[in-house]
Order: C-alpha cells, then structure tokens, then sequence
C-alpha cells in the first residue's frame, strides 16, 4: 500500500523525533494497527539508542557529583583528616543543609509571617535592607568586599536566633581545589558555618548552624579556603556583615 | 552493601527509597556520558556542567517515572540529557555553529581498522567505538543531518529551512543516513558510501 511505504519511509524519523507535528500523528496513527512498523521502528530505535555514544566522551569536573549530593541533601564529603581537624577546632559537628528548597522554605515562611505581622512584603524589607528584632526573622546583609565585588549576600536568622539560612547570588565561581566557608565571629573567636560552591551564575545557599545560637555573634564573614574548609580563615574575604551591632 | 554490583534498574528503586548513595553509583556509571551529550550539543563546560546536574537531579526527583518496557536506564538517562539540552539552546536562542556539527573529527582513516577489535573495552567504550566507525561511513550530508535531528533537536522542516536545502532532499538524507547506520551497526562491517 503506498500510504504504507510512505509511513515506513518516516520511521527513521520518528525515531529520532524529527518529524512535523503532522507526520509524527500519522505514524503514530499507523503504528496503532501495525506490527511490521512497530518492529521496524524498534530497529531504529536500537540506533538512536547508540547515538549518544557517538560523541567525544568527557568526564565532568569532581565538583558537578559534590554539588548534586549537596542538592540532595546528602551531607559533604569532607575527607576523615579534615574533618578532625574542624571537630578539633570547633568541637562540634560540621553539618551542611544547603539546597534551594532549604533557603525558599525559609524565605516563604518568611513571607507568610511579614504578612501576617504587618501587611508589608517581605521582599520590600528585604530590598531595604533592614533588620527588625520583633516577630520576623532577623536578615543581615552581607556587603561585598573588593574581592568579589558585584556579589551580595543575606543571612536570614529564624526566629529563635538560633541557626539561619545563608543565601548569596553573583560570587564568582571557585576552582576545583576551593570553595567558600562561613565565619561566625564572637569577641575576636571565629567558628565555621560551613563550606559551599555557587553555582555558575554565583547563586548559593547554606543552613548555618553552630553551637552559639547565631545571633549572638558579633558578625559574619565568607572567605576562600581550601575545598572541605579549614580550622581558620586563611583566604581572601568576599562578603561580611554585621549581626550584633544592629540590635 | 556494595551497590555498585547492582544493576541500573535496583538502583532506580533504591532511589525511589531515597537512597543517595544508589544515585551516586547511577551518577558515577553515567556521567561522563550525560556531560559528553550535553557538551556536544550546548558547546559550552559550564552549561553542559549545570545540564548534569540538572539531569541526575532529574533521576533522583523522577526514578518513580521510569518504565523498563519502555526502554533500558542508559537510554532514559540519555533522552532526559538529550531534551534538558535542546531545551537549554531553544531557551536561550543559541545560534547553532556548524563548525562543530557533523562529528568533522571522524573520517574513514581515523578508526582502528577491523582487526584491532577492543576486546578489552568496558561495554560502554565498545558502544563508542562501534557508533563512531558506522558515522565514518556516513557522507557529510548525511552527519550534518543527523546531529541536527538528534542533538539538536530539530525537525525535518526545521533542518530544512536552516540548511536551505528542499524539505525531500531533508527527509532523504536522514532516512538514508539511519538506515545505513542500522545496517553497520547489525553486520559491524564497513558500509559502502
């Protein structure tokens, strides 16, 4: 039947998905009642199947695998020796919550109450930059320093001071070897908040919990460091801002 | 556990029980081919980086979607990279540039000859090497076709109205194009042009 042949000239194609929007529903209308094409079609298949093989294969930086574990929620890998060194440093655990779902369940929940509390938009506060010490979260903006200037960063702390959410945008992208680490400092004492990476358009974020409920440090500040993070701050700062000072 | 003994499709289910570690097992059997698709088809490291990521978060949030009489893990992994990476190019309006279309780097002279057979091969490079010398065979033509309906997703009107070309001579080259892929690739011999 010619309106057979002219359908199994379209396989190829529809295997690819590379038919018109009209040819694809004629196929897809002749494939119903027809077993030889949709053998056919399956032989085709079988090529598209190779295809992706058929390009220069590249393995993707370390830090790509890092970065979707964080996604996930999976805690970082930092290695055992490093990793003494913090609990040794600090006493504590390091534990890392960064993730985009993380910092937007922060901020609507933060949305939620600034609504409820005063009918102000939060994202006005927030573009204002102020801190208020009533029933809304604390947001401290982080100013940028030469090192990384374009970049800007807020912690928002929850309501019980305790632990926040750090969220930068535009720093710059680090190499494989570092990354950027959170400081807590408290009468010249600085304690780590933990390690992240931007993404490629410098956007980050970070859970931030220490042993001091966070709003009693006198400031923050983001460095680079090593990737996994070091016991002190040893590289550039990028980023700081103020907690105490602006009860 | 040793997951790494486990076939993809455990791994998918174990995924589906939130198991990072699955997923970072169907990550490391995998990535070097999703970054390899991606980096092929957006030119760009960083893009082709996000695109990975995006694609295996893809796997974490949607393992519950796969259905093994559609078609292998390897193939889903690839279709997902494939349309996250059309994606990303229709979205951002990229000019495609044909300098790097078409495999240019393969030429019939370029490949191991027949009797050199990669016996020691993992599965996945001698997939490589057997799609790549059938593409050798293939006239330019005919790649330039196929990497623009593959890779770069588009349609025979499409390929058509970007190349110039009659929308028949389109349909024909892709047509020939596949079907002499599918032969090389079921007699694994050099095809005649």
């Amino acid at each position: 039947m010619v309106a057979d042949e002219h359908v199994t000239e379209l396989l190829p194609a529809y295997a690819l998905d590379a038919l018109d929007a009209g040819d694809a529903s004629r196929v897809d209308a002749h494939l119903k009642t027809c077993p030889d094409c949709r053998l056919e079609l399956k032989s085709y298949q079988q090529v598209v199947e190779m295809l992706p093989y058929s390009v220069p294969q590249v393995q993707p930086p370390a830090y790509v695998r890092e970065r979707l574990m964080e996604q996930v929620g999976a805690t970082r890998s930092v290695s055992g020796e490093q990793r003494a060194d913090a609990r040794a440093a600090s006493g504590r655990t390091l534990s890392l919550w960064s993730g985009l779902t993380r910092a937007w369940a922060v901020v609507s929940l933060v949305i939620i109450l600034a609504l409820a509390s005063s009918n102000l938009l939060l994202w006005q506060r927030v573009n204002r930059l102020q801190t208020t010490v009533q029933s809304s979260m604390r947001v401290i903006n982080l100013e940028s320093t030469d090192a990384a200037p374009g970049a800007s960063g807020l912690l928002v702390i929850s309501l019980d001071g305790e632990h926040g959410t750090l969220v930068v945008d535009r720093l710059p992208q680090l190499e494989e070897d570092y990354q950027y680490q959170v400081w807590l400092v408290e009468n010249g004492n600085r304690t780590s908040g933990g390690v992240f990476s931007v993404s490629s358009s410098g956007y980050g974020s970070l859970w931030v919990s220490t042993d001091l409920a966070l709003a009693d440090y006198d400031s923050v500040g983001i460095t680079i460091e090593p990737a996994g993070g070091s016991p002190g701050p040893t590289g550039e700062r990028v980023l700081a801002g103020e907690i105490q000072a602006q009860r | 556990m040793d997951l790494t003994s486990l076939d993809d499709e455990a791994l998918l289910r174990l995924i589906i029980q939130r198991n990072q570690e699955a997923l970072g097992v169907i990550y490391d059997r995998y990535s070097r081919l999703v970054f390899s698709m991606a980096l092929h088809a957006v030119g760009d490291r960083l893009a082709a980086e996000e695109i990975t990521q995006d694609v295996f978060l893809r796997v974490w949030e949607k393992a519950g979607t796969y259905r093994s009489e559609a078609a292998k893990v390897s193939t889903w992994l690839a279709s997902i990279a494939r349309y996250r990476s059309i994606d990303y190019l229709r979205r951002r309006g990229v000019r495609l540039d044909h300098s790097s279309i078409g495999w240019d780097d393969l030429t019939p002279g370029s490949m191991p000859v027949t009797d050199n057979e990669p016996e020691d091969y993992v599965e996945q490079e001698s997939e490589h090497w057997r799609i790549r010398r059938a593409i050798t065979h293939l006239p330019e033509e005919q790649r330039l076709v196929l990497d623009l309906a593959y890779f770069f997703g588009l349609s025979h009107s499409e390929i058509s109205n970007h190349l110039g070309e009659p929308l028949g001579t389109v349909k024909t080259r892709i047509r020939l194009a596949m079907q002499k892929l599918r032969e090389a690739l079921k007699n694994d011999l050099p095809v005649e042009k």
